[in-house]
């Protein structure tokens, strides 16, 4: 089991849905409407490059000290889904674009 | 399973696939390219052309050359021809056979042929469909929201997600402080909603059954009326079907609704053939034009649906405006319809009657549902649960006895309605008792329960 859990956590970098009420999505949206939102989900360890090995490299001799700067590829969207529309608990319309993954990738 | 689904999804088959010759099956586009073909038949079509622009029936006829091209066309493929609805080229089909069928009607007809193809596929294919789709099970949800339950269904699938949010986004887009929205934009995109999503999500938008308010208000929400329904001012009902007559698609949509939900007092549903779903469908198509219908208040006990317009200022016309506004408002065929889908219920049709095997396509003979032979069941009670009912419960998850037998029960909602058309109905075919017992066995509950009462 320990083997099983050990590959669960190096799942490469993909697209997960979930279903979630307009409600829960935490916009002030009152809605019972149901929405599928999709997110990236998963790690980058393939996707590392020269670039994120010199970085780390860089940070760990002092190079680079008080700046934010990360060194490990990120599992983001790389496209993000048509627009979403949905009537609210007081019978009006709203439209919400850029809610759901489309793509995902590391960067 | 793919093709399974799309052979089901009313896709139009292709015309060569007609049995019944190629006449009925070709679309006006396919005509006209084989009238083009034949240079008798082009020179007559082009002079009709010419003789219809611009001008009325009368004064078209009193020109003997107009007449002669129409007599000649009269026998050519160009006369029977039909178009299909979400067709390619749709609007060209539509304005080839209204070239030749305005030079053939008697003036101003109450009433217009539809120049659509006639509807095979039933109301359950759609609830198989539905039930496939998304797992829905009518029986058991009967406390939950239908409306949002369709609402859900659509979400969940990106096509008709896609579409319902383009026109919801259109239709609520306010364009000044003047301007509500762009209504022309927004019936466009309803259009697009309506011809490209499957009736199984759109359908469950549009008619799903309430039993409160707030689902009531959902419902007459559907098309977002604010933009495409309601106006500043109410016109009369005959200047509305005047304007819509103006148009090739609009005209073409109200003569199809015309023709699919007529009340008719000789079927014992109230609806031409008793299909349920060519009403529907005819009714979801005259969405985003300007007889859009719509339903009139958020009430659950009684359903009404109206254009946007009245009958006031009619003048010596009250009677035939009120006539044609009564086949939305009063229609027994309509509401019959919008209740049976609610109700996840289809008529029966027994599969002996000989013009059920007209209208049914092939592809059903695979289907369990339609082939039901009545005379296999043990009693008659049975076999009236059986028929009504596993045109919801086919492809579905195993339902049990109870929950079966409350799905059933709706039925009798429905059938209650028509109770005064089935005395004339059992009068008029009680002659062979095969089709009597056909047509009156899904009705054998109710009559039981009056028993009972």
């Amino acid at each position: 089991s320990r083997r099983k859990r050990a590959r669960v956590r190096h799942k490469p970098c993909a697209l997960k849905e979930l279903e979630v009420s307009v409600s829960e999505l935490g916009l002030g949206y009152e809605s019972d409407e149901t929405v599928l939102f999709r997110y990236c989900s998963g790690t980058c360890e393939a996707a590392v490059r020269s670039y994120d090995l010199s970085l780390k490299s860089m940070r760990s001799k002092k190079r680079i000290k008080k700046e934010k700067v990360r060194a490990r590829p990120c599992c983001r969207p790389l496209a993000y889904d048509d627009d979403v529309s949905f009537l609210d608990a007081y019978n009006r319309y709203y439209t919400v674009n850029e809610l759901s993954a489309k793509e995902c990738g590391c960067v | 399973l793919d093709e399974f689904l799309h052979s089901l999804a009313g896709s139009p088959s292709p015309a060569g696939q007609d049995p019944h010759g190629w006449r009925a099956g070709v679309d006006c586009v396919r005509a006209n390219e084989l009238c083009a073909a034949e240079p008798s038949c082009s020179s007559r079509y082009r002079t009709l052309r010419q003789c219809l622009a611009g001008r009325d029936r009368n004064t078209m006829l009193a020109n003997k050359e107009c007449q002669a091209a129409l007599e000649v066309l009269q026998e050519s493929p160009l006369y029977d021809c039909r178009c299909k609805r979400g067709m390619k080229k749709e609007l060209q089909c539509l304005q080839i056979y209204w070239s030749i069928h305005l030079g053939l009607a008697e003036g101003e007809e109450f009433y217009e042929a539809s120049p659509y193809e006639p509807v095979t596929s039933r109301l359950s294919d759609i609830f198989r469909l539905a039930s496939i789709f998304s797992g829905m099970d009518p029986a058991a949800s009967s406390k939950s929201n239908h409306c949002l339950d369709a609402a859900k269904a659509c979400n969940l699938n990106d096509n008709c997600k896609r579409l319902r949010s383009g026109y919801i986004s259109t239709c609520s887009r306010e364009i000044s402080a003047s301007e509500r929205c762009s209504r022309r934009k927004c019936h466009k995109a309803l259009r697009q909603f309506f011809d490209r999503v499957p009736s199984e999500y759109t359908y469950r938008l549009l008619f799903c059954r309430c039993t409160d308010q707030a689902c009531a208000e959902r419902r007459r929400q559907t098309i977002v009326p604010s933009c495409s329904y309601e106006d500043k001012e109410k016109p009369n009902c005959l200047d509305l079907r005047g304007a819509c007559r103006g148009d090739h698609l609009c005209r073409s949509r109200l003569a199809d609704f015309h023709t699919n939900c007529q009340a008719s007092f000789q079927s014992l549903t109230s609806c031409p053939g008793d299909n349920y779903q060519a009403c529907l469908g005819s009714y979801a198509g005259l969405i985003g034009f300007d007889m859009t219908p719509n339903y009139v208040d958020a009430s659950t006990t009684s359903i009404t649906i109206s254009p946007w317009c009245s009958c006031k200022g009619s003048g010596n016309l009250e009677e035939e405006c009120e006539k044609f506004l009564r086949d939305f408002t009063e229609n027994p065929c309509l509401r019959n319809a919008i209740q049976a889908f609610g109700n996840g219920t289809d008529v029966n049709l027994s599969p002996k009657s000989p013009s059920l095997a007209v209208t049914l396509p092939p592809k059903t003979d695979k289907s369990p549902v339609l082939t039901d032979d009545i005379n296999d069941s043990n009693t008659i009670y049975d076999t009236s649960i059986i028929t009504t009912c596993t045109s919801v419960q086919e492809h579905g998850s195993k339902l049990n006895k109870s929950k079966e037998q409350s799905l059933c029960y709706s039925e009798t909602q429905l059938t209650t309605d028509i109770m005064p058309d089935q005395k004339t109905f059992v009068d008029q075919k009680g002659g062979s008792s095969l089709h009597w017992a056909g047509w009156i066995l899904p009705f054998v509950p109710t009559l039981l329960l009056l028993l009972a009462l």
